[in-house]
């Protein structure tokens, strides 16, 4: 690290007309003989719905995780010493409890919140998600208090399942008992909203203003060059590097919108959505990435398509829609094809982790700094169980959870300590939470 | 707490919680719970032992195994049938618990030198924390229509206290607590009682549903005949709760059994097999004795035989506890879409 006499201020902005551009972290930020900040740490939970193919899923024995991984998580191969895999973790609130079908809607909506959520197409009731109890406490020093992100069907009325709103299955965060926070899904809108004025434009205006768009850069290369000459040359790469990856979003991005008027996905999705999955999904982690390495914001939740989704997969040759995949009733036909869809899931998510864990963070990667939830709500989505649910701690929270390894819990302990345990991590220590009976055992993950 | 769900119920979900590594009459309770099970009068939702001992875990699971004739859960138990085999056990251990009388139950061998019985549960991870377990399984059940069995140590029943938000959802659910522990007005010290003393008195202090206790003075005037173990059980060549028994004390001898009294009283409170006592407040001594102080207010009860209900009550035992396990019914993927 070089060390400088003059410190840039942590919250430097690169600013311009309609842009406002957040800075990485870079070392002239550390005054001179001052010991390094401490890099915060933040917290994602990836969601895939409809569950997730057991067999192929877990590692069978505790312990250090053996050098061949199953099928699903072949793809995370290259993160065997950045995860941990959980085992036994249960939601109970996702299961009937005399509420009948609707195991979907209930996982979903139970996931993040620990309760029970009322069987209602019109008067929705949840409980504050745990990533918004964690936003509400720390929220205020970042730009953002948590970014939530989607892929999937934005609707927040209707039924989605068996009497169970759509706001249930479409949405993982919860602000207060009955309002959700409804996922960003559409690229352009998420870019508008890390790098733009806040304004939001109409299809219209995004294209009007594509065909004469410069890159957002361009708008603040003032501020940038200032800032540039007073860095050292490793700040400098370090910055550029940082600038390049906002610009790759910024082509990513018009290409996409210029796809998606060519291209019809068949299904309806907003302006600018890629049609193509994993492109969809580079892209919106790919501003994950930017904005936690920016810290622009330490909370995120990112339901990558929704439960009880339907989708397709044609891209790797599935036309059947996931959720009927999954009902496979033993089928091997079926369940190759849950397992391919399960391993595309893993093949995406692996690429936004190269990412992470690419970028240096003092003395080590922003995926060292990030813990990283990605599991399911269903653990067989065949017979729709509630209990082991698929669940993968990636990262190591600030040097504090010693990856590499599988850990399996008692049976029926409950997803809500887990989230107890996150809280803890993040700076916001809770008592209670949802159904939790306590913390996880604090030794056992680290 | 708001009633959800179909308006049919079905019969009442018993939670048993025993130290069957050590009662014989707590292995002898699982048994009559099938045998209820098969005359649609009640359903096990739950199988836990009172005890941190993984043998103990190991037998409950052998026996509740042997008579998985359904899912525990049964017809509108909800969850009952997903944690079907999931055995429930407090977390923590205490030395020398993990050596129950029974294990040796488990070692019996075939004719070919195999092991009889086998368990699925190798440690703790094998097993629930007993009052999570309790707890999920009593939010799946219609309010009122669920009853607790102690036949063991307070030791982990106590935790489901400690649950956040717990009091209510067990003062909707749960109707009746039926402790089968201590002596009753009073008397010795009772050995599930002295063995965790605090867990008792807290359970009796602050358990907040109607508690009715089932003394060693109801156990001993109406043991289960150890004649009904050689002729009643031919139905099986191999029977846990048969090798159990044996296992137990030498042969023959009749074993107290006030944990069967228990849960014919929480299956069956309203037709006369015992009379109940006047209100009162039960209070657990130092030693592990416990006393029952009468009071109009008061929320406990305890079982008193009547001997004019001794042979219907001994033919109602013998009948339940030796019937072969309940026909399982078809499986539906219940409640999927």
């Amino acid at each position: 690290m070089i060390i400088t006499g003059k410190a840039v201020p942590r919250r430097t902005f690169l600013k311009g007309v309609g842009a406002t551009v957040a800075l990485p972290f870079l070392d002239s930020m550390v005054p001179a003989f001052a010991a390094a900040p401490k890099a915060p740490v933040r917290l994602a939970f990836l969601y895939v719905p409809n569950g997730i193919d057991m067999k192929n899923w877990n590692v069978p024995q505790e312990g250090a995780l053996p050098a061949e991984l199953p099928r699903i998580l072949k793809p995370l191969e290259a993160f065997r010493d950045d995860m941990i895999q959980i085992g036994n973790l249960t939601n109970n609130s996702g299961r009937a409890l005399l509420d009948g079908p609707g195991d979907h809607g209930r996982c979903a909506g139970s996931y993040l919140t620990g309760v029970q959520v009322k069987k209602t197409t019109v008067d929705i009731k949840a409980s504050v998600s745990c990533d918004q109890i964690i936003a509400n406490k720390i929220g205020h020093e970042t730009r953002f208090a948590s970014l939530e992100l989607g892929m999937d069907d934005s609707r927040q009325a209707g039924d989605c399942d068996s009497g169970y709103s759509c706001a249930y299955t479409n949405n993982l965060s919860w602000r207060s008992e009955t309002q959700p926070l409804p996922p960003v899904l559409d690229p352009r809108v998420l870019f508008e909203r890390l790098f733009g004025t806040g304004v939001i434009l109409s299809p219209e205006d995004m294209d009007r203003r594509a065909r004469y768009r410069r890159s957002i850069l361009d708008f603040v290369t003032g501020d940038t060059k200032k800032l540039q000459s007073s860095l050292g040359p490793t700040d400098r790469r370090k910055l550029e590097e940082y600038l390049s990856s906002i610009r790759e979003v910024e082509r990513q991005l018009e290409k996409a919108e210029k796809e998606s008027v060519q291209i019809n996905p068949g299904m309806d999705k907003p302006y600018g959505v890629p049609p193509d999955f994993a492109e969809h999904f580079k892209l919106m982690s790919d501003m994950l990435t930017i904005a936690f390495q920016a810290d622009m914001t330490r909370v995120s939740t990112f339901l990558m398509t929704r439960e009880g989704t339907s989708r397709s997969y044609r891209e790797i040759g599935i036309a059947d829609g996931h959720h009927p995949c999954t009902h496979h009733q033993g089928k091997q036909e079926l369940i190759d094809k849950v397992i391919q869809i399960n391993e595309y899931h893993a093949k995406q998510v692996a690429g936004w982790l190269g990412n992470l864990k690419s970028i240096k963070e003092g003395d080590c990667s922003l995926l060292d700094n990030c813990m990283i939830v990605y599991g399911a709500g269903l653990s067989d989505g065949n017979r729709h169980l509630h209990d082991d649910l698929p669940t993968l701690l990636i990262g190591r929270g600030g040097n504090h959870f010693k990856p590499g390894r599988r850990v399996i819990y008692r049976k029926e302990t409950p997803m809500s300590n887990f989230h107890l345990t996150l809280m803890d991590r993040m700076g916001v220590p809770m008592e209670n939470f949802g159904d939790a009976s306590g913390h996880l055992d604090p030794a056992s993950l680290t | 707490m708001q009633q959800r769900g179909p308006a049919v119920r079905p019969p009442i979900g018993i939670a048993l919680d025993g130290d069957l590594g050590n009662r014989i009459d707590a292995v002898l309770a699982v048994a009559m719970l099938n045998g209820f099970t098969a005359k649609t009068e009640a359903r096990r939702i739950s199988l836990s032992v009172s005890r941190p001992s993984v043998a103990s875990a190991q037998i409950a699971d052998v026996v509740a195994a042997f008579y998985r004739g359904r899912p525990m859960g049964g017809a509108g138990g909800g969850v009952g049938a997903i944690t079907e085999g999931v055995i429930g056990m407090p977390d923590g251990s205490v030395p020398g618990s993990d050596s129950p009388v029974l294990a040796a139950a488990l070692s019996t061998k075939t004719s070919d030198g195999t092991p009889a019985y086998t368990s699925a549960i190798t440690g703790s991870v094998n097993t629930a924390e007993s009052a999570v377990l309790i707890r999920n399984l009593l939010l799946a059940q219609h309010d009122g229509n669920a009853a607790i069995v102690l036949a063991g140590p307070a030791t982990g029943l106590v935790r489901i206290l400690g649950l956040y938000r717990s009091g209510p959802q067990i003062s909707a659910k749960c109707k009746v607590l039926v402790v089968a522990a201590g002596s009753f007005p009073a008397g010795q010290p009772e050995a599930s009682i002295k063995s965790d003393v605090a867990a008792a008195r807290k359970l009796f202090a602050e358990w907040p549903t109607p508690i009715v206790a089932v003394g060693t003075e109801v156990g001993a005037a109406l043991p289960y005949p150890g004649a009904s173990i050689d002729k009643d059980f031919s139905w099986s060549p191999a029977h846990p709760l048969v090798d159990a028994y044996r296992a137990f004390k030498p042969m023959p001898y009749d074993a107290p059994a006030s944990a069967l009294a228990a849960v014919l009283h929480a299956v069956h409170p309203d037709e006369d097999y015992f009379k109940l006592s006047d209100p009162g407040t039960i209070s657990v001594q130092d030693d592990g004795s416990t006393r029952f102080t009468p009071a109009v207010d008061g929320k406990h009860r305890y079982l008193i035989v009547d001997p004019a209900q001794k042979d219907r009550i001994m033919s109602l035992y013998t009948a339940m506890v030796s019937a072969p396990p309940a026909p399982r019914p078809g499986r539906g993927r219940g409640g999927a879409i």
